[in-house]
Order: C-alpha cells, then sequence, then structure tokens
C-alpha cells in the first residue's frame, strides 16, 4: 500500500503534536512533585516543632515529678524527723542526766538523718543532671526512693548496655518510665514491680510490670481517662518506638517499651 | 515586511527581555545570552534575506550557526548542572562528539545541505540533558519553588523546542523536498514557529524570574 505525501506530513505533524504534549504533562508533573516536596517539607518542619514542644514538655514534667519527690520527702520525712528532734528536745530533763544524755544520743542521730536526707533531696533537685548520668543511673536513683516507701517489693535487671539513642530520647524515655511507675503506684495496688532494661546492637527495650489488679485495655484507651496510656504510646513513637500494653486482672500488667536504633 | 514573521519578532522580543532583565547580570553564563540572541536574531535575519532576497538556499549560515547553538547551550547547561558538582568530562566528551559528526556532515554533502543529522543528534542530547535537570530537581532534597526558578524555565522551554523538534529534523530530507515552491505554508515551518514562539516565551519569563533573584539576593 503506498502512502501519500500528504499523509506522510500530516502524520508529521500529528506526531509532533504528541511531541508537543509529552513536555507539557512533565513539566506540570515536576510542578506538582515540587509541590508534594513543600508540603513534606513544612510536614516535616511541623513534627520537628511539636517533637521540639513535647521534649519541653517532658522535661518540665521531669522537674515537676522531682519536685513532687522533694515535697512529699519534706513533709513525710524531713518534717516527721525533725518534729521528733523538737519533741525530744523538749523532753530533755536537765536534772536526769542517765536521761539527758539518751535522748541527746537520739537527738544526734535524728538529726543525721536529717542530714542525710537533706543530702539526697539536694542530689534528687539536680534531675537533669540525674538524666545525665545515663538513663539506666536515673532509673536507679528514682527507684531508691520508691524503695524507702516499703510498699513495693522492687526488682531492676539490666544487661549494662548503655543507651545509644540522642539525649532527647534518653529524656523522653526516662519521663515514659516515671510516668508508668506513677501510675502503679497511684491505680494498681500492686506489691512487686519488675523492671527491665536491655539494649542490643539495633534497638533498647524496657519494660515494666507489676502484679496488681490490671485493666482492660481496650475500654481504658476508649476512654478519656486513659490519657496516660495514649501519652505512653504517642511518647514512644515519637522517639522512633513502639509501646506495647499488655494487662490482665491475674498478672497484672506488663508495659513494653522497644526503641529502634535508626 | 518579509522579515516580520513569527520566529524573527519572538526572537526580537525574547532579546530585548534579555537586555532589558539581564543586563547588569554578574553571572557571565547568564549574561552571555545577549550575545548568543543577537546572534540568533541576525542569523535569522540573514536566512530570510537569503531565501528571499537573493533567492538561494540559507543552509550554509545556519549550518554555522548549529556550532554557536550547540556550544552555547552545552555550556549553559554544563553550568546549571555545577550546582550539583558536575564533571567537566562529559560536556568535553559531548562537545568532541558533536565536533566528529558536525565534520562527518559537512565533508559528506560539502556543506551545501543542513547538517540534519548532526541536528538530530544534537536534540536529543539536549532531551536527555532536560530531562536529567529534572532528575536533579526531582532527587534534591531541599525545597525550591520551581514556578519562580530560572533555570527551571529555561530548561522547560529548551525541552520543549529540542523535542518537538525531533520528529521535524528526522523527516529533514524528506520534508525539504516539499518547501521549494511555498516554505511558508509548509509544515516544518508551522511547526518551528510553534516551537520558538513557546520556547522564547519561556526563556523570556526565565530571564523575568533570573531578574527578580537578583533583585531580592544582590549577593
Amino acid at each position: 500500500m503506498q502512502i501519500s505525501s500528504k499523509e506522510i506530513i500530516s502524520l508529521i505533524g500529528l506526531t509532533s503534536i504528541i511531541f508537543l504534549i509529552a513536555p507539557l504533562f512533565l513539566i506540570l508533573y515536576v510542578l506538582s512533585y515540587n509541590r508534594r516536596k513543600k508540603r513534606h517539607q513544612e510536614e516535616t518542619v511541623m513534627m520537628q516543632k511539636n517533637f521540639e514542644t513535647e521534649l519541653l514538655k517532658t522535661q518540665m514534667e521531669v522537674q515537676e515529678q522531682t519536685l513532687k519527690t522533694v515535697a512529699y520527702d519534706l513533709h513525710d520525712n524531713i518534717g516527721q524527723l525533725l518534729s521528733l528532734t523538737t519533741i525530744t528536745l523538749s523532753s530533755i530533763n536537765l536534772d536526769d542526766n542517765k536521761n539527758t544524755a539518751e535522748k541527746i544520743a537520739l537527738v544526734e542521730d535524728l538529726t543525721m538523718r536529717s542530714i542525710k536526707e537533706v543530702k539526697a533531696l539536694s542530689r534528687l533537685l539536680h534531675g537533669e543532671e540525674i538524666i545525665s548520668r545515663g538513663l539506666k543511673a536515673a532509673i536507679e536513683f528514682e527507684l531508691e526512693w520508691l524503695k524507702r516507701s516499703d510498699k513495693f517489693k522492687v526488682k531492676f535487671t539490666h544487661n549494662h548496655v548503655p543507651f545509644n539513642g540522642d539525649s532527647a530520647q534518653e529524656t523522653i524515655l526516662f519521663r515514659l518510665f516515671q510516668e508508668i511507675i506513677n501510675n502503679i503506684i497511684q491505680h494498681a495496688k500492686a506489691t512487686e514491680i519488675n523492671i527491665s532494661l536491655q539494649g542490643a546492637v539495633d534497638n533498647y527495650q524496657l519494660i515494666i510490670s507489676d502484679n496488681g489488679i490490671g485493666f482492660d485495655v481496650e475500654e481504658i484507651l476508649a476512654r478519656k481517662a486513659g490519657m496516660g496510656l495514649h501519652n505512653i504510646i504517642k511518647r514512644s513513637s515519637m522517639i522512633n518506638g513502639n509501646a506495647s500494653i499488655v494487662s490482665s486482672p491475674i498478672n497484672g500488667t506488663t508495659i513494653t517499651i522497644n526503641l529502634p536504633y535508626k | 515586511m518579509v522579515f516580520l514573521t513569527f520566529n524573527t519578532v519572538s526572537e526580537f522580543l525574547c532579546l530585548l527581555a534579555a537586555i532589558i532583565f539581564l543586563y547588569r547580570e554578574k553571572s557571565i553564563a547568564w549574561k552571555l545570552f545577549i550575545p548568543f540572541l543577537l546572534l540568533t536574531c541576525s542569523v535569522e535575519v540573514a536566512g530570510i534575506y537569503m531565501r528571499e532576497i537573493m533567492q538561494v538556499r540559507n543552509y550554509p549560515i545556519y549550518n554555522l550557526y548549529l556550532i554557536f547553538e550547540c556550544g552555547f547551550t552545552s555550556y549553559f547547561f554544563f553550568y546549571l548542572y555545577q550546582a550539583y558538582r558536575y564533571r567537566p568530562i562529559w560536556l568535553f566528551t559531548w562537545l568532541s562528539l558533536f565536533t566528529v559528526m558536525y565534520a562527518t556532515d559537512m565533508v559528506s554533502h560539502g556543506g551545501k545541505l543542513f547538517a540534519g543529522d548532526t541536528a538530530t543528534v544534537m536534540s536529543v542530547v539536549f532531551v536527555l540533558a532536560s530531562l536529567y535537570f529534572y532528575y536533579l530537581k526531582l532527587k534534591d532534597p531541599h525545597f525550591v519553588p520551581l514556578i519562580h526558578s530560572a533555570p527551571f524555565w529555561w530548561v522547560s522551554g529548551t525541552l520543549f523546542f529540542y523535542f518537538g523538534s525531533t520528529v521535524c529534523n528526522t523527516f529533514f530530507t524528506y520534508l525539504s523536498n516539499y518547501e521549494s515552491i511555498t516554505y511558508s505554508r509548509s509544515i516544518r515551518y508551522i511547526i518551528f514557529n510553534v516551537l520558538d514562539v513557546t520556547m522564547y516565551i519561556f526563556w523570556s519569563y526565565a530571564f523575568i524570574c533570573r531578574y527578580r533573584q537578583r533583585r531580592s539576593s544582590p549577593l
């Protein structure tokens, strides 16, 4: 079949039109992709800002928690010691030498215990420094106060592998630990608390379990009252980790925070 | 009036835009547009003069212009790629290849015909260069507002022209047989008019973008 020159020229014209339309679509695609890139960049900036805000909030919460502990300790411990010291001093009868010597010895002991408590409080007030000494040290320090109450049997296990993430992640992880412990103290009615800190080459894991009354995870998460749990999940994902919450009335609650390194 | 065509008017307007917006330009690559467009306009006018007044084929002048076109466009692409640490070896390799092809084309028909094969290969290379620029832009994690980006619009105009002219260049010999009588009504003339006008609109906008960019950040 012979193709006429007119047909060939029409074909050339048509092909050229197609060749003109193709770059137009390509340009539109590049522009649209670029707009998406802008949106993505804006979202990244927004996420970064949110993370910084959350980190600041976390740091303030750590400080608040420290101040609460200080307040409780001043009231329940040092306050009691000083009251006892005052009572002992006021009961001294200077005519009764033997009794006076015993009481002065008791006052000396109470004063020494008060000084020790004040020193411990002073250390606690440097909350930031505690975290800078490492997550393990910070947890150990926090648990010291918990053990004093004698309400819980606390067991802390770790494999001596230091945390390799950044300091922001470490602060948030420490705050998560504090939040979980607070929940146990306030709601769990537990007698035993087990804490495990396990570091590996590619991840870090914090497991906190108790033998308390437990709760229905789904129900609590669905209710507004579950804000604390939502917070744990949200903050874990903010540091690129994940939180798993398992709870039952017989076995208590186990919260696992897994933090893979990037 | 014979000199007033879509091509010449769009070229002169683009030259005018280049003079107005790139006159105080500090970058040599951008400033070179003024002499290059001046040369383009002169070649176009000379081409029309040869064809319409002298009644002779104007291929020799366009053959000569091809060298400047290739040299300048290649250099400008190289200038755009420099931000992405592009190695000069590729520019020199391409220019060497062009020289060989051009010389072969010239020797084969003694310069009496247009170096169509060289122009076709050159078009393909510039299309690839434009696509590579897009690829670099897409890959670049930093956001650049492309709507106001002078390099982007220059590359887009160039892509339009060289991609659109591929078919005409491929069928150049065939089409030229039908142009001897009425070139001004030929399909090639119409297509090149559309391509030229499109490219020079894009380029003029690129010059405006460049001017605005320079005004907003003089350093």
